[in-house]
């Protein structure tokens, strides 16, 4: 599903260059849960930029779902990152003064999906974070863990074929996290492949693999067994 | 671009923004509501001037006599020079290009009686092509023709205010009016848009007057009006002709400048046209400077309000928006501002001006209002004015680098 090869990534920082990647290596096969970590600066939110196409490699080969990434206008990038992508953030980044449902519809809208069917697959995958009920409220209306729970719906909606959760709990307290974690596994469940990139332990533990950055390199990269999230909330 | 989803997120983002969605758009209101105002009253500056002129057409011609100041010919200075009506035929004949209608004026004074009530009337005697020269505007019964000319009918067209002099509650057609003690039959009343004296007037058949006074061919003005389609040049070419034929004609030198005056209502009426247009070109050109601090507002609270939104396009950027949908987003919100905002200042500056415009009648100044062609002209204006307050904000929405938004850490 996702493969990079020896991707290099710097940036400039005045007159000297920061290099963040140096030389990454990485395979996700279709289904993988697998949590990215790495202290701060380790170039995990980099990699998941890149991943993510919302920032291009210096060098490097990065294919996804055997579609090769380079040299992308901004529209074609735009295009990819509607079809192959769903994002996850930190801050939920919901648009404020739209409803939970106009928010998780908003990416079938870039889809050209006709009205009345985004609105039923909004409401459909709103369903399936169980805030149906929320549909009409606004981000404002709703708890930090409903406001991921609507994020993750938008994620979803697009039916992308690799999730990317930026630190998906690190706004969140422990209970909700877990719920948040539960949700994810469950996407997984279905056989969604989803990333991670997280820095608490206890979060990369429920995921399916571990692979550590550390100063632009993978240092790390283990299977573990998965801790269910469920059993916590 | 009529996607009802942009559309809501339009109406959203004003919504929630409604004291600066206010503030921008009264800038670009006020500015049009200005222009619009400023237009209105060139316009009503040059109908005042125009009403002033516009007694009679305004491609009109007057050939009068005078009195030579030079000899010439074999003649000596001093003479009088007088018209007949061979010199109306004449100029017809040499000019029928020219020529749209002719009619020659012979004044006399008349004292006019009905029963008990008499007056002392001007009168002018002319030919039927004078109604249209003068604009004399019969509001009852009808103008004299050429069968009347022919027959030397002693028929009359009273002004209005002579028919209320004489007449009083009377319906004065078909009754005889004693002119000097001759019955003329009343066949029409007229109104001038000129003034009460113009109105204090009695237009008869030439030929009728011309055989009471002892069967004279004489005629005092040729009053003519030349081919509408000609220009200001074109005008004053033709006029100079008439002079030089005319002159010749009754043997004035070419030099002599009171033994006849042709008369072009287009000179006087050029120095007006060019002086009101100037007057309009000042006032564009002030409207549209304003108009454009209006336009400066609006770029410059669409720029504030993406950098405001910079995270949020980043996010729209993340989910797939394709920069053209943020330009459109973007460019529809600032038109959207500009024509409503514009629009109600325009309906506002319309609305000023019907209820105020007619109320206005002083002789430089004169029913100030704006014609259908500066509504449409002034919308397009505003259309393109927000495109162009829009687009540079809208670039820069485009090039938001979502990476940047979401750097939320």
């Amino acid at each position: 599903m996702i493969e990079i090869k020896d991707l290099h990534k710097s940036y400039k920082m005045g007159s000297n260059s920061l290099h963040v990647l140096k030389g990454i290596n990485f395979t996700a096969e279709a289904g993988e849960l697998v949590a990215i970590m790495g202290s701060s600066g380790s170039g995990k939110s980099t990699l998941l930029n890149i991943l993510g196409i919302l920032d291009g490699a210096d060098s490097g080969e990065y294919t996804l779902d055997g579609v090769p990434i380079e040299d992308l206008t901004e529209t074609k990038a735009a295009q990819y990152r509607n079809k192959f992508l769903g994002f996850v953030f930190q801050s939920f980044n919901l648009i404020n003064y739209k409803s939970a449902l106009e928010n998780v519809a908003l990416p079938l809208y870039y889809q050209k999906v006709g009205r009345k069917e985004r609105q039923e697959k909004a409401l459909n995958y709103l369903d399936k974070v169980g805030l149906k009920e929320w549909a009409s409220h606004l981000p404002s209306e709703l708890s930090g863990g409903q406001k991921q729970r609507v994020a993750i719906a938008r994620a979803m909606a697009a039916e992308p074929k690799v999730l990317l959760a930026d630190e998906p709990t690190g706004a969140l307290d422990s209970t909700t996290s877990y719920e948040v974690m539960a949700l994810i596994q469950k996407i997984n469940d279905e056989g969604n492949t989803i990333l991670v990139v997280t820095h608490e332990e206890d979060i990369a533990h429920m995921c399916k693999r571990i692979v550590h950055l550390k100063d632009g390199v993978i240092v790390e990269d283990k299977k573990v067994k998965q801790v269910r999230a469920e059993q916590y909330v | 671009m009529f996607d009802r989803d942009i559309w809501q997120e339009i109406f959203n983002t004003l919504k929630k923004n409604k004291l600066r969605t206010f503030l921008t758009g009264f800038s670009v209101g006020w500015a049009i509501f200005i222009l619009v105002m400023l237009l209105a009253s060139v316009n009503g500056m040059q109908n005042g001037f125009v009403g002033q002129f516009n007694d009679d057409a305004t491609n009109t011609i007057f050939v009068r006599p005078g009195t030579t100041a030079k000899a010439y010919a074999g003649f000596e200075a001093g003479r009088r020079v007088q018209l007949k009506n061979e010199d109306l035929d004449y100029i017809a004949k040499s000019f029928p290009k020219d020529v749209e209608y002719i009619s020659a004026r012979y004044y006399a004074n008349a004292t006019a009686r009905y029963k008990s009530e008499t007056g002392s009337y001007p009168v002018q005697a002319v030919h039927p092509d004078h109604q249209i020269i003068e604009k004399t505007l019969v509001i009852d019964g009808r103008y004299f023709n050429e069968a009347d000319v022919i027959n030397k009918a002693k028929v009359a067209v009273i002004g209005r205010k002579v028919a209320e002099d004489l007449f009083k509650d009377e319906d004065p057609l078909g009754k005889f009016v004693e002119m000097n003690n001759l019955p003329f039959k009343v066949i029409g009343i007229f109104t001038d848009e000129g003034d009460d004296n113009a109105e204090r007037r009695v237009y008869a058949p030439i030929t009728t007057y011309q055989r009471i006074y002892g069967n004279t061919n004489n005629i005092n003005v040729i009053a003519l009006t030349y081919n509408p389609t000609y220009d200001l040049s074109k005008a004053l070419a033709f006029s100079g002709r008439l002079e030089e034929l005319m002159k010749r004609r009754h043997k004035i030198s070419p030099e002599d400048q009171s033994g006849l005056f042709v008369w072009n209502y287009a000179e006087a009426f050029d120095d007006i046209s060019s002086f009101t247009a100037v007057l309009k070109a000042i006032g564009i050109g002030v409207g549209f400077l304003i108009l454009i601090a209006g336009i400066v507002g609006i770029g410059n609270i669409m720029v504030f309000t993406i950098k405001e939104r910079t995270k949020e396009i980043g996010v729209r950027k993340a989910l797939g928006a394709r920069p053209r949908q943020i330009i459109n987003l973007v460019l529809l919100e600032s038109i959207f501002i500009t024509a409503l905002s514009g629009f109600i200042g325009l309906m506002f500056a319309w609305t000023v001006l019907s209820l105020v415009g007619p109320a206005i009648e002083t002789p430089a100044f004169s029913n100030p209002s704006v014609s259908g062609g500066t509504v449409v002209t002034a919308t397009i204006i505003l259309i393109i004015a927000g495109v162009l307050a829009g687009l540079i904000p809208a670039i820069k929405a485009s090039s938001v680098k979502p990476i940047v938004a979401l750097r939320d850490k």
